[in-house]
């Protein structure tokens, strides 16, 4: 293969050479060494850019495509020989050589023509040029030049003659119908293109197809001259160099897109490097860059949930529409991440495994850590869910202090008051009353437990009523600051039992002769705060009671902390988030 | 029209009526003997407070005796639904006022007794007091 592709190089370039000659042979003064060479020099960088093309990526088509299209616009100039079988050969060709060229510009990147209209478009070219050339050479008697191919007549091979006038109406019509109809046509198709490309696949085909819609208007502009008067010498150097710019730009571009793909791959390699330095969470960025695909996004297997999650362990579903392709990867056999990314991407499967495999460790530390972020994402679900259901329970128990035993034992003693009363004996009368007593401090003491279990005024009434209940059983004054207002049961119980278990301290250890609970909403947070101005000295390791309260504040997603100088004073604050 | 209420509840020749509302038989049946004790006619027993609103209305009892605790609507709201009729509410609880907040301290009722504490005498006096 690579000898075949020098030989094509040798041969282009030394037909290059003959084409140049040719020109400047037969064209005589409707061409200068400087427009000779401008046609040689496009077609050879159509070659060399197909060869390249062609050795870097073998099982494309575009290779050998666009070196076709290189030796066909090189064999174009042979027309202009007066040798009658170079012209009426070269003729057909030379005409063609456009429509190779127009094909190798759809056929970007991946060497094939994926759309209907597009594949159409070529065939129909193709054809229609075939017979237009044929009929041409078939009706050309040779007797004067042909009008808008040539300056000079030259032979037909097979030309039988007949009127001069039918040749110049097949001509017109092929100039109208190939350069004009057909050329509009390829031009709409390559906006389409554009416009329907992603962003990332049209920062890719946007100067190719951009240089083809120049040379496809530079034909439109032809077909026009078909029914005006030719335009002045001077606009026609012009459009000239139009051409000539356009029909550079073409091979350029392609070559530029080529270098742009190797630019990606050398990425991968910088991509390896820059991995051993990222941190997890930047993998994603580095992956997009090194992809060029600023919409990428990466998902993580996570086997417990038989899924996929994102970086913070959160599950996340693959998309499904057109506009997004998922590339899986794998690591030792097991499923690893997955790559959301543009689907021109799709164009360049090397370089979306090789991004993959450079990053796989990278990414397998990532999914890892995702892994670990979904643990650690249920246990604070289940830390949640063990205090609400630790709450529902105590108001359970409350309710059920209330509604049974204490009702049983308050009845009793509301009967044994009726029973004294209609007995009025002296001494049954104070057994009675002795008995009411100690159900009275049963009542009491169940009245207690049911209140520390979980106080109903805090169901029934919220946050600030159940404070100012607690603070009003305080022995020594306790100012107090409570928002009106509900918030969501755990936040309020939790809040409830950090002000009840900082007191209840206070009034055990602290010696102290005033306190101040407050409790504010701050930035989607409820702080509360208990401050007293007794002996200070308060530990949270120590008292189980401060533990506990810290576990159901942390369990929450908030912060508790104890600052208890030994030189007095002690303030409890817990932070809980509450979002509404 | 203030004059005519105390005149005809102590009407010597009628006793006087009272309603109870609570969600416990055990303790209705407790305030039922207490009250009959203390020369009140019981008229009625509601378990929520719907129905005991419903009941006050449509036996306009001279005493209502309420539990503060209801299923349905709190034995508060039925006190403040109740302020612009003749009957006199005496809310009951087997917890303690401070229990209830400042809500409790806004009621219109009569007096609370706590339901341990619950006795003719206590009623007799909360009553004579307010007329």
């Amino acid at each position: 293969m690579k000898t075949l592709r020098l030989a094509l190089l040798a041969a282009g370039l030394a037909l290059g050479v003959i084409a140049y000659r040719v020109q400047i042979h037969n064209l005589g003064p409707y061409t200068s060494p400087a427009r000779s060479w401008a046609i040689v020099i496009g077609a050879w960088l159509f070659l060399v850019a197909g060869l390249v093309a062609w050795s870097r990526r073998p099982s494309n088509r575009l290779g050998p495509l666009m070196t076709a299209a290189g030796i066909a616009l090189l064999l174009r100039q042979l027309r202009y020989s007066h040798d009658a079988f170079l012209f009426t050969v070269f003729f057909v060709v030379g005409e063609l050589s456009y429509w190779i060229v127009a094909h190798a510009v759809f056929a970007y990147p991946s060497g094939r023509i994926t759309d209907r209209l597009e594949r159409a478009l070529i065939k129909v070219g193709y054809t229609v040029t075939f017979l237009f050339t044929i009929a041409i050479l078939l009706l050309y008697d040779g007797s004067r030049p042909l009008r808008f191919f040539d300056p000079t007549p030259r032979d037909s091979l097979i030309s039988v003659g007949g009127s001069g006038n039918a040749a110049i109406t097949v001509q017109k019509a092929f100039v109208i119908v190939v350069w004009g109809v057909l050329a509009v046509a390829a031009i709409v198709l390559l906006v389409r293109k554009l416009v329907l490309a992603t962003p990332r696949a049209r920062r890719i085909l946007a100067p190719l197809l951009l240089a083809a819609i120049t040379v496809g208007l530079r034909a439109v502009f032809e077909s026009v001259f078909t029914f005006a008067e030719r335009p002045s010498a001077i606009l026609y150097e012009y459009l000239f160099w139009w051409q000539i710019a356009a029909f550079i730009a073409l091979p350029l571009a392609l070559l530029a897109g080529l270098l742009r793909a190797r630019l990606a791959r050398a990425g991968v390699g910088d991509l390896v490097l820059e991995l051993e330095r990222t941190p997890p969470q930047g993998i994603r960025d580095a992956l997009s860059r090194a992809l060029d695909d600023p919409t990428l996004e990466v998902l993580f297997w996570l086997p417990e949930r038989n899924g996929f999650g994102d970086a913070a362990g959160r599950s996340a579903e693959l998309p499904t529409d057109s506009n997004r392709t998922v590339t899986r990867l794998q690591h030792e056999g097991e499923p690893l991440a997955a790559l959301v990314h543009d689907p021109s991407l799709l164009e360049e499967p090397k370089l979306v495994s090789a991004a993959g495999a450079a990053a796989s460790l990278a990414l397998e530390n990532a999914r890892l850590h995702a892994e670990t972020r979904a643990q650690l994402e249920q246990v604070r679900e289940s830390r949640v869910r063990i205090v609400e259901t630790a709450d529902e329970e105590r108001r359970r128990i409350e309710r059920d202090i209330h509604d049974g035993a204490q009702q049983r034992l308050v009845a009793l003693a509301v009967q044994l008051r009726s029973a004294q009363r209609r007995l009025r004996d002296p001494e049954i009368d104070s057994l009675l009353a002795a008995t009411v007593k100690e159900l009275q401090v049963a009542v009491e003491e169940l009245r207690e437990l049911a209140r520390g279990v979980h106080p109903a005024i805090l169901t029934e009434d919220g946050l600030a009523a159940a404070l100012e209940s607690l603070v009003s059983r305080i022995p020594f004054p306790v100012d107090l600051d409570a928002p009106e207002g509900r918030l969501p049961a755990q936040v309020e119980a939790t809040a409830y039992f950090v002000a009840c278990e900082a007191l209840a301290n206070v009034v055990k250890h602290a010696r102290a002769s005033t306190a101040t609970v407050r409790a504010v909403r701050r930035n989607g947070l409820l702080v509360v705060e208990v401050e007293d101005d007794g002996i200070g000295g308060a530990v949270a390791e120590n008292g189980s009671g401060l533990r506990g309260l810290a576990d159901r504040v942390e369990a929450l997603g908030g912060r508790f902390r104890v600052e208890s100088p030994a030189e007095g004073g002690t303030r409890i604050v817990g932070e809980i988030p509450c979002a509404s | 029209m203030v004059v005519f209420g105390p005149f005809l509840c102590d009407h010597s020749n009628m006793r006087r009526t009272a309603l109870i509302v609570d969600d416990h038989a055990a303790f209705r049946a407790s305030a039922r003997t207490l009250l009959q004790d203390e020369g009140f006619q019981v008229v009625g027993e509601a378990e929520d407070g719907q129905s005991g609103l419903e009941l006050a209305r449509a036996l306009d009892p001279d005493l209502v005796l309420l539990d503060v605790a209801l299923p349905d609507l709190s034995g508060l709201e039925v006190a403040t639904q109740l302020a612009g009729s003749r009957s006199k509410v005496v809310l009951v609880s087997s917890r303690r006022p401070d229990d209830f907040g400042a809500r409790f301290r806004a009621t219109p009722a009569l007096g609370f007794i706590s339901k341990d504490e619950l006795s003719g005498a206590m009623l007799v006096q909360l009553l004579e007091e307010s007329s």
